[in-house]
């Protein structure tokens, strides 16, 4: 089976977005990263095949971009922010305790393949350090002392996280309550269908006034980022 | 001075309003609606043009300026909405898209119309797994409604918008390396001019414009240039959201007008809370990572473009990280170049080489201990031979954290060499490339 037989539909939705088929390049880079679990030269040379461009223009593309894997990697891909501020909001510790949980080091996989550890460059979650990604999922407020109930939680997942792929195309955000358990993100509601069909210009409602955030006892973390309005 | 009104964190508190028909009870897609039925994209462009609104990527240019460019009558034109944020201190658009992904869509689609363009995509970083897929619910949502696709409430405007995901580099944010990775190459920045306005993505005239500066844009057609302006400085009209992060007791997003003081920020009890244990400020990095950094000396100084230029620094992205006095500067100047050498595409040799031995230099004398009198010149030789002649901005910002803890915190630099020579003599040993 290959890429486009697997994925006909999609590719070609994919490639009705834009003007040029080379666009296409990183969702098909994704979309062939998560069929393979990681992107073999084979892989490479098929999204090359599908859009007609010289083999050498993709793979300067996956060495281009970090989230691309040109080599295999774990069910889980941990990648832990390390820039400031989060290095000094414990980003140095959770990774010292990953690296001990998991006795691997940076840019290691463990050796059951169930997960490789990265630090990688911001995240642009500051406010929720120390944060995160496992497949592109967010786990805001990660303090050390929730790493192992963190991989016990990666570890039941795991069969999901395989069927999801680790390009994020499913992801899903989640952190941690203050009571220390790690809880999904509710996205949205469940989608409803519109309500005003046929309804030409509803009248305008003035939005009510913005709530301001709660005064805080200013207690250190993590309680106190809880407040944030966000 | 307070908070008057939330502009584009508006309705982040009502329940479900990354639903269309909850958007839409609040009178959300109405200026859209508006704008389509009576007014002209040129109408749209003026009021932008009017309302001062300016860019809230980092380089605060007037939008409707930008729109001007485009040479008339040739088409098809693009608009691009740059969701690429990924600078450290820097977190307000993915939860602006996640909270309330119709504001953006909406001011995306009124933008387009403005600019008369009918393909707009949305370009977030690969990081944004989740929030992508919000956008893309929201939008499919909006075509199903009737407010994207072809013939628009009948107008005969057509519009498509496509959410892109990039793949983890920083680089994307650069408006054209922006648009290179939209072509599906590396993101490596495009030679200006031509500027994009003139010859952007596909060659085409483009306009790209940030996140937060495109959810700004249905407030301004739906309630006026008046009204806009009345928030702000006459010089920076309207409000910012500022992510605020660091050693603060309340680290997150506050929506604040332009102007107000870097002191309230940080110390009202309704945004900040004051710094974490009571420790005294150390740095302040008002813009994100590529901002000059201030000291406690500037926490009066009011939060807009002008005054934080005149302080020497800028309000760049609106990422204020504030610091204590346990950080130490060498140490924070490492880890931002370290991030700007990650992120270094490779294209031109100051960028690549200098944030190279920046953080070579740097990782020595702060991770090893082993420092030398004469490191303190190689650093400000290196940025100095970087600073006005890099290819684009990002080796330009790489210049700030060095030579910001060189000038504000010399001493800190000094006191790592005696303490290496005390301790080493002047033994410095091999570093291994990593």
């Amino acid at each position: 089976m290959t890429l486009l037989d697997i994925h006909q539909a999609e590719i070609e939705t994919i490639l009705a977005r834009y003007a040029s088929k080379r666009s296409a390049v990183l969702p098909l880079l994704y979309l062939a990263q998560d069929t393979y679990g990681y992107l073999t030269d084979e892989a490479i040379r098929e999204v090359a095949t599908i859009l007609d461009l010289p083999p050498t223009d993709v793979f300067e593309v996956v060495g281009f971009y970090t989230l691309f894997y040109n080599r295999p990697v774990g069910t889980w891909v941990l990648q832990v922010c390390d820039d400031v501020p989060c290095c000094f909001c414990g980003a140095e510790e959770l990774i010292a305790a990953l690296k001990h949980s998991l006795g691997i080091n940076e840019e290691e996989t463990t050796p059951d393949g169930m997960f490789t550890l990265q630090r990688v460059k911001c995240l642009a979650a500051c406010d929720r350090a120390p944060v995160l990604q496992a497949n592109l999922d967010y786990v805001y407020d990660v303090t050390p002392d929730r790493v192992d109930t963190l991989l016990n939680n990666l570890r039941e997942r795991a069969a999901e996280a395989r069927k999801r792929g680790v390009s994020g195309r499913f992801a899903e955000d989640y952190e941690f309550t203050r009571d220390g358990r790690l809880v999904q993100i509710e996205r949205f509601s469940p989608y409803r269908p519109r309500e005003f069909a046929g309804e030409a210009s509803p009248p305008p409602v003035t939005p009510p006034p913005a709530v301001a955030p709660e005064a805080d006892s200013g207690i250190d973390r993590p309680e106190t980022r809880k407040a944030s309005p966000l | 001075m307070g908070l008057t009104e939330h502009i584009v964190m508006r309705e982040l508190d009502i329940p479900d309003i990354s639903d269309f028909a909850v958007y839409r009870r609040h009178g959300g897609w109405e200026a859209y609606r508006y704008a389509l039925t009576e007014k002209t994209p040129a109408d749209i462009v003026q009021m932008v043009k009017d309302s001062g609104l300016r860019g809230r990527g980092g380089a605060g240019f007037p939008t409707g300026v930008k729109w001007g460019f485009l040479p008339k009558g040739v088409y098809p034109r693009y608009l691009l909405c740059n969701c690429d944020e990924s600078e450290p201190g820097t977190f307000n658009n993915h939860q602006i898209i996640d909270k309330n992904p119709h504001q953006l869509i909406e001011g995306v689609a009124l933008s387009a119309y403005a600019i008369e363009a009918n393909v707009a995509y949305i370009y977030m970083r690969g990081e944004f797994a989740a929030a992508a897929r919000t956008l893309e619910r929201a939008i499919a949502q909006a075509y199903e409604a009737g407010f994207l696709g072809k013939n628009i409430l009948g107008t005969g405007f057509d519009l498509d918008i496509y959410v892109h995901r990039g793949a983890g580099a920083y680089i994307c944010g650069e408006e054209t390396a922006l648009m290179e990775s939209l072509e599906g190459k590396i993101g490596q920045p495009r030679l200006k001019p031509p500027f994009p306005a003139v010859a952007g993505l596909y060659g085409k005239p483009t306009i790209i414009n940030n996140v937060e500066t495109l959810a700004n844009v249905p407030r301004i057609v739906e309630k006026g240039v008046a009204w806009y302006r009345s928030h702000g400085t006459e010089k920076s009209p309207g409000t910012k959201c500022f992510s605020l992060s660091g050693h603060v007791n309340r680290p997150g997003n506050y929506e604040l007008p332009f102007g107000v003081p870097l002191r309230e920020l940080i110390e009202s009890p309704e945004y900040g809370g004051g710094m974490k244990g009571g420790r005294p400020v150390k740095i302040i990095i008002p813009g994100g990572a590529s901002a000059p950094w201030l000291t406690a000396d500037h926490l009066d100084i009011p939060l807009d473009y002008e005054s934080l230029a005149a302080a020497g620094s800028m309000l760049g992205s609106g990422g204020v990280i504030v610091l204590n006095d346990t950080v130490s500067a060498p140490y924070v100047a490492y880890k931002m170049d370290e991030f700007f050498k990650h992120e270094s595409c490779g294209k031109c040799t100051p960028c690549r080489e200098g944030t190279h031995w920046l953080v070579r230099t740097l990782h020595r004398m702060v991770e090893e201990g082993h420092a030398t009198a004469a490191d303190i010149d190689t650093l400000h030789s290196i940025y100095r031979q970087m600073a006005g002649n890099c290819f684009c901005l990002l080796g330009e910002s790489a210049v700030m954290p060095i030579k910001s803890a060189l000038q504000l915190f010399p001493h800190e630099f000094e006191a790592l060499v005696k303490r290496s020579s005390s301790r080493n003599g002047h033994q410095i040993p091999l570093i291994v490339r990593h």
